[in-house]
Formats: C-alpha cells, sequence, structure tokens
C-alpha cells in the first residue's frame, strides 16, 4: 500500500496554513496601514490649517496696514505670492503661475476687491460662500473646475469684508497617495516574505511528520525492526517520533517473544518427533514381512499428519496475531494458478472431477510465494478432498481495482449450514471431512498476512464459493534515503 | 564418502549417524560449533549435514564461517524453524540444501545424494539420458522405450528426466514437488501419486520390465539395473 499523503503542494497542510497566516498577516498589516495614513493625514492637515490660519491673519494684518492706494494691490498680490511659496507638503507644479493657493479680497458687498491665484477668482468666491466659513478655523471648500477640495480660511476685514486665503489639498492627497502606493509595496512584500517563511517552515515540520507517517507504514507493512526517522529537535515532532519509536519498541519486543513462544514450542515438539520419526524408520527398514510394516507405516503417517497439523497450526497462530514473516517477490498469479491446476489435474479426473482456468492476463501480486502456493493447495486440496465424482471447479482470476481476485468455485453440494459462518475458524470442518479443519483457517490467515481477505459462500447454483483477495504488486514508491536511529 | 554431522540432540544425532552409517557413509559427529569447526577444518569432508539450533553458534554462522575457513563441502541444512530464512534462502542457492524437522530419513538420505551428485558432477551438459532401455532426448524433448517412442506431456517429460536423473536413488514426494514444480508444499492428498501413476502407466507398458518403483511411505525410484 503506498502512503496516500498528498505530494502535491496545493493540497498540503503545508500549503493552507501559510495561506491562512498569509491573510491573517495581510489584514494586520492593512490595519496598520489604515491607522498610518489617517494619523499622516491628519496630521498634514493640522500642519496646512495652522499654516493657512496664521497666514491670513498676517495678510490680513498687512492688508489692514497698508494704505488703499494703487500699490496696495501690488503689496498684497506679493505677500500672497510670497505666503503661497512656503506652502506645507507643496511639490512643485509645473504649471505656470500657482494653482494650488488662492487669495481673495471682497468687500462688504461681496465684490472682489483683490484676486492673486488663478483664473478670475469667481467660482472660488461662489464655493467659499457656499460654504459658511468661520473665522480662525479652515474648512474643506470644493470648488467647480477643480477635482481636489481646497481648504479655505477666512478672517474679516475692519471694513466688514473677508479676506479668503485657500490652499489645494492636492498635494496633501499626491502626499497620502505616495505613502499609500509605498506602503502597498512593501506590505506585499512583508507578505510575501512572511508567505515564504510560513510556507517552509511548516512544510520542513510536516515534511518530518510526512516521513515519519511514511516510514511507519513501511514498517507496519513489513519490517518491524526499523525505526521512524527522528528528528534532532525536540519539539511536538521529535517527541512524535520518539513515541512511536518506543511504541514499536514494545510491539517488536512483543513480537519477538511471540515468535520465541512459536519457535521454541516448534522445536521442542520438532525435536522428539524427528528422533521418533527416525526410529520409525530404520526400524520399518529392518522389519523383513509385510505384517511387520504396516503398524510402522501407519504410524509414520500419524506422525507425519500430526507434524503437519502443528506446522499449520502455528503459521495459523502467527498470521493472526499478524506475525507471520514474510519473504515478498512479485509473483504471477496467473502462472502459479496454471501450475497448481498442472499439479491437480490427474487427481481431480481420477476422481472423476473437472477443473478449469478462467482468465485473461497475467495478475502480478507482491506475496511470498511458498505461502501463497500452500494457499491455492489448500484450496484445491478442499475441492478434491470434499466434491463428488462428476461435480467440476472452476478457477477464475481477475484484477479489480487494487486487488487480484482468485475465486475457486464448484458445483457441489456447497458449505453445510452448520459451519457456513464459523468456516475460517481453526478446527471447523464438515462432519465427512478428513482434514483436521486448519486448511481455510491457513487461508484466510495468509491472505489477511498479505493485507488481503477470504469470502466463503454458496454460489448460485449450490455449490460452494470462495474468493481470494490479494493486493496487487504496485511499482516500488521511490523513498527518500531515511535516517534510522541506531537501535 | 566422508559426511560431518552437526547436531546437540542426542537421540536425533544418533539415529542419523546410525542410518548414515548404514547408508555408506563414514560419519564424525559434532555436538556444538566449536567442535564442527575443528572437525570440518581437519577433515576433508564431501558434505555436512548441519541443525541451526546449535547451544553454542547459530548454524548459519558456522557455516558462513566455515566458508571463510575455506571449507567447500555442500551444506544439509536441518532446521526446526518453519518459516525459511532469507539467510537460509540465500544458501540454498548457493547449493547446498536445507530440511525442516520433523524430516522422513529417506527424504534426507536422497537429497544428501542429490546435494553431493550436483556437488561432484559439475553437471555435464549431456543431451541424452538413457537408463536401461528407456532413452531421453533432451533437446527433442522425445522419450522412447526401446523402439516405442512415448507420448509424453511435457509436465510428465520433465518428471520422467528428473527420475531419470536420479536413477537409481529414491526420490521423495517432497523432492518432486520441490523439483519438478518448483513448489514448497506439502498437499495431504494424492497429487503426486497420481501423476507417477500416470507415467507409469505410459512408461512400463506391456512387455518391458516396470522400471518406477514405490517405495511406501518413502518415495519412488527409478530402476538402473
Amino acid at each position: 500500500m503506498s502512503s496516500k499523503i498528498a505530494e502535491t503542494p496545493l493540497r498540503s497542510a503545508a500549503w493552507r496554513i501559510s495561506l491562512w497566516a498569509t491573510l491573517a498577516f495581510a489584514f494586520g498589516t492593512l490595519l496598520v496601514f489604515l491607522m498610518l495614513n489617517r494619523f499622516v493625514a491628519n496630521d498634514i492637515q493640522r500642519r496646512t490649517d495652522a499654516w493657512l490660519t496664521g497666514e491670513v491673519e498676517s495678510l490680513a494684518e498687512i492688508s489692514e496696514h497698508t494704505p488703499k492706494d494703487q500699490r496696495y494691490a501690488r503689496i498684497l498680490s506679493e505677500a500672497a505670492e510670497l505666503a503661497s511659496k512656503e506652502v506645507p507638503n507643496r511639490t512643485r507644479s509645473h504649471t505656470v503661475g500657482n494653482d494650488s493657493v488662492f487669495f481673495a479680497e471682497e468687500a462688504r458687498d461681496g465684490a472682489l476687491l483683490l484676486w492673486v491665484g488663478t483664473g478670475t477668482g469667481k467660482a472660488n468666491l461662489e464655493a467659499v460662500h457656499g460654504a459658511h466659513l468661520e473665522p480662525d478655523t479652515a474648512t474643506d471648500v470644493h470648488i467647480d473646475g477643480y477635482k481636489v477640495p481646497f481648504r479655505v480660511a477666512m478672517v474679516p476685514t475692519d471694513e466688514g469684508g473677508h479676506i479668503y486665503l485657500g490652499v489645494s489639498q492636492r498635494d496633501e492627497r499626491r502626499v497620502l497617495e505616495n505613502l499609500a502606493w509605498r506602503f502597498l509595496a512593501l506590505g506585499l512584500v512583508i507578505v510575501l516574505i512572511g508567505f515564504v517563511i510560513v510556507f517552509y517552515t511548516t512544510r520542513r515540520m510536516l515534511t518530518a511528520v510526512r516521513e515519519i507517517t511514511e516510514a511507519a507504514s513501511r514498517i507496519g507493512q513489513s519490517d518491524l525492526s526499523s525505526r521512524v526517522p527522528t528528528v534532532t529537535s525536540n519539539d511536538e515532532v521529535g517527541q512524535l517520533a520518539l513515541t512511536l519509536n518506543r511504541m514499536l519498541d514494545r510491539i517488536e519486543n512483543s513480537m519477538h517473544q511471540l515468535h520465541t513462544i512459536t519457535n521454541s514450542l516448534a522445536h521442542d515438539l520438532r525435536s522428539p518427533l524427528t528422533a521418533i520419526r527416525g526410529k520409525l524408520e530404520m526400524s520399518l527398514s529392518s522389519a523383513n514381512s509385510g505384517e511387520q510394516m504396516e503398524p510402522i507405516v501407519s504410524a509414520i503417517d500419524e506422525l507425519d499428519r500430526l507434524s503437519e497439523f502443528l506446522n499449520t497450526s502455528l503459521d495459523v497462530a502467527e498470521a493472526r496475531a499478524d506475525a507471520l514473516r514474510l519473504s515478498r517477490s512479485d509473483v504471477d498469479m496467473e502462472e502459479v494458478l496454471r501450475a497448481m491446476i498442472g499439479l491437480y489435474e490427474p487427481s481431480m479426473s481420477d476422481k472423476g472431477l473437472k477443473i478449469s482456468l478462467h482468465n485473461g492476463e497475467p495478475v502480478h501480486v507482491f506475496v511470498d510465494p511458498a505461502l501463497v502456493h500452500r494457499l491455492v493447495a489448500n484450496l484445491l486440496d478442499n475441492e478434491l478432498r470434499h466434491l463428488v465424482a462428476g461435480s467440476s471447479v472452476t478457477v477464475s482470476l481477475r484484477s479489480e481495482d487494487d486487488a487480484a481476485v482468485l475465486t475457486v468455485e464448484d458445483d457441489g453440494s456447497g458449505f453445510a449450514k452448520e459451519i457456513k459462518d464459523r468456516l475460517f475458524e481453526r478446527g471447523v470442518k464438515g462432519q465427512a471431512s478428513p482434514g483436521h479443519g486448519l486448511g481455510l483457517a491457513f487461508v484466510e490467515a495468509v491472505a489477511r498476512a498479505h493485507g488481503g481477505s477470504v469470502t466463503a459462500a454458496n454460489g448460485a447454483n449450490g455449490g460452494a464459493r470462495l474468493e481470494v483477495r490479494l493486493p496487487l504488486a504496485v511499482q516500488p514508491v521511490e523513498v527518500e534515503p531515511m535516517m534510522v536511529s541506531a537501535d | 564418502m566422508r559426511v560431518l554431522l552437526v547436531e546437540d540432540e542426542v537421540e536425533i544425532r544418533s539415529f542419523l549417524e546410525r542410518s548414515l552409517t548404514e547408508a555408506g557413509y563414514q560419519v564424525e559427529v559434532a555436538p556444538d560449533g566449536a567442535t564442527a569447526e575443528e572437525l570440518a577444518v581437519e577433515g576433508s569432508h564431501d558434505a555436512l549435514i548441519v541443525d541451526l539450533g546449535l547451544p553454542d553458534v547459530d548454524g548459519i554462522t558456522l557455516i558462513l564461517r566455515l566458508r571463510q575457513l575455506g571449507v567447500k563441502a555442500p551444506v544439509m541444512i536441518l532446521s526446526a524453524r518453519r518459516t525459511v530464512d532469507d539467510r537460509v534462502r540465500g544458501l540454498e542457492q548457493g547449493g547446498d540444501d536445507y530440511l525442516t524437522k520433523p524430516f522422513a530419513l529417506a527424504e534426507l538420505l536422497a537429497r544428501l545424494r542429490n546435494l553431493l551428485r550436483r556437488h561432484g558432477s559439475g553437471g555435464n551438459p549431456s543431451t541424452r539420458l538413457r537408463v536401461m532401455d528407456l532413452e531421453l532426448d533432451l533437446l527433442r524433448r522425445e522419450a522412447s522405450r526401446g523402439d516405442e517412442a512415448l507420448q509424453l506431456t511435457p509436465q510428465e517429460f520433465v518428471l520422467l528426466e528428473y527420475l531419470c536423473r536420479n536413477a537409481g536413488r529414491v526420490v521423495t514426494r517432497s523432492m518432486i514437488l520441490d523439483q519438478v514444480w518448483g513448489m514448497r508444499i506439502q498437499p495431504d492428498t494424492n497429487v503426486i501419486d497420481v501423476h507417477i501413476y500416470r507415467l507409469r502407466g505410459k512408461v512400463d507398458t506391456a512387455g518391458h520390465e516396470p522400471l518406477i518403483k514405490t517405495l511406501r511411505g518413502v518415495g519412488y525410484v527409478l530402476k538402473d539395473r
């Protein structure tokens, strides 16, 4: 089973984490920008207003102290021009004249006495009149023909008229826009850098997790002695690896104990069995009549049955505990079935049974060949033992999704009702069956040890139908060399 | 033929020693790895029989060590372990053989003979096999008895070839399964017997001396004289 962890970065957790982190980061940056923008705008406004009110006062003073003769207009114009050159935040205008500042003096009746600025000043004056200005405070005034409002301050004159000084907010806007652009560019860079940093750190961390997962799944499938890669850092991931390895230690220990028990049991029983068998065989060779030989031969037969029973029992026990040691290789099931059927066909036809193989193409599985040979042999032995003459057995093989499906079906009387649900238990067998009831238990155990399964049912025609599923051979996944703890 | 038997179980050692001697071998015994090493290096044995579960050293380690020391004799491995270790598989590919306990004495003797023959002859690639009046053409895959051609299936031909190569020696059912079908299985039905029975029906026809003999409880032998 290849690990199904997302390899595409777009589906990885690292991607999602960094995306969310970036969003939060961008949102925070936006807030900071808004605050900063507001602060700067206020500050500029404050400075402009201070300049305006100060300047309008001094212009009013000049106007007051200047005799109203021919030079009055020139003096005031010059003073206004001069003042306009000191506008705060001013960017030099390329247009001739000065369209960012205007100065106006109006008489009591609202007639324009003096105008410094671009245009005739009529539009300005109309707008100013509509704006209800208060003395000593600056107010935003929208003037026809200008996109950007003017900030205008007003001082009443002694003659009952007013002096107005207005400055365009264009420069202020420009400063703020400039600030916004710079902030946007800088913010983008920061957010991007943040994204990259978050992405790489989480990816590094999650790669460690993925390596652990992959190693763990590999270990789960085959080799209990290897360990997940340990990281040097003592963070959560490092702890995870350590915990997993400790768990694996314990599992390996239990497995080892199970192996030791079954091995020593096997050894303790096998040695005397070997000795007994040898002695029987020796007495067989010294026996000189058929009468003497008969009991010895049958004793040997019984002994062989006993040791076969012992072997299969222990195999089933180990497989049940997922402790069957597998030496896997790529096996073509079709080839195995052909050979097996070739082996069994004579015995079958001797008993009046027919056997046929249905399948299309080779089906490759990654299994322990010896165990799978025995699995198939058990299935065919089963048929050979239970079917009555005239029956036929159909073996078929197909690949389905990620499994090779081997079906053995006959047209006999099917599984007896009383054992049907317990077919794969040890010692369960039909009443008439001469076997020891381990055959199907072994089949099931082997299939399970390979990550497959067996199902039994009575087919449509009433015959027995056994279906064995074994995982298909997959192309070995390229695995990066991993660190294995020195254990 | 000198054989070194390395086995720690007294019972098994004694009956193996006796039956090997009866079968005509000169037998030396060693109860543990250290003795085995001494004996193997001193004397030149034609074959070694090594039990994997020795008290002082693992059998495989012993074999690898003996190989390092220049002992070239083929090894018959006896194992009480059911599942076959990959290392044993490796040794088997190197020309040695293994048997799991309990084994039939006849099986051990048959395999031992096989091992010695394989090791001794080096296998000359003859294209014809001849046993009495039975003749096999290995290139054309044709068999004949006297002037009579035998109609054999490819599988039957392989089986007969195996019997011929071991003419005069006992072959057991599991040896046949192993060598002819390439399977290490122990079917509890009579699959091999039926194959032999069929083959016999074609080879030992009326008017010819029966060649394929059954040894009850042991296996089969193709008579060579």
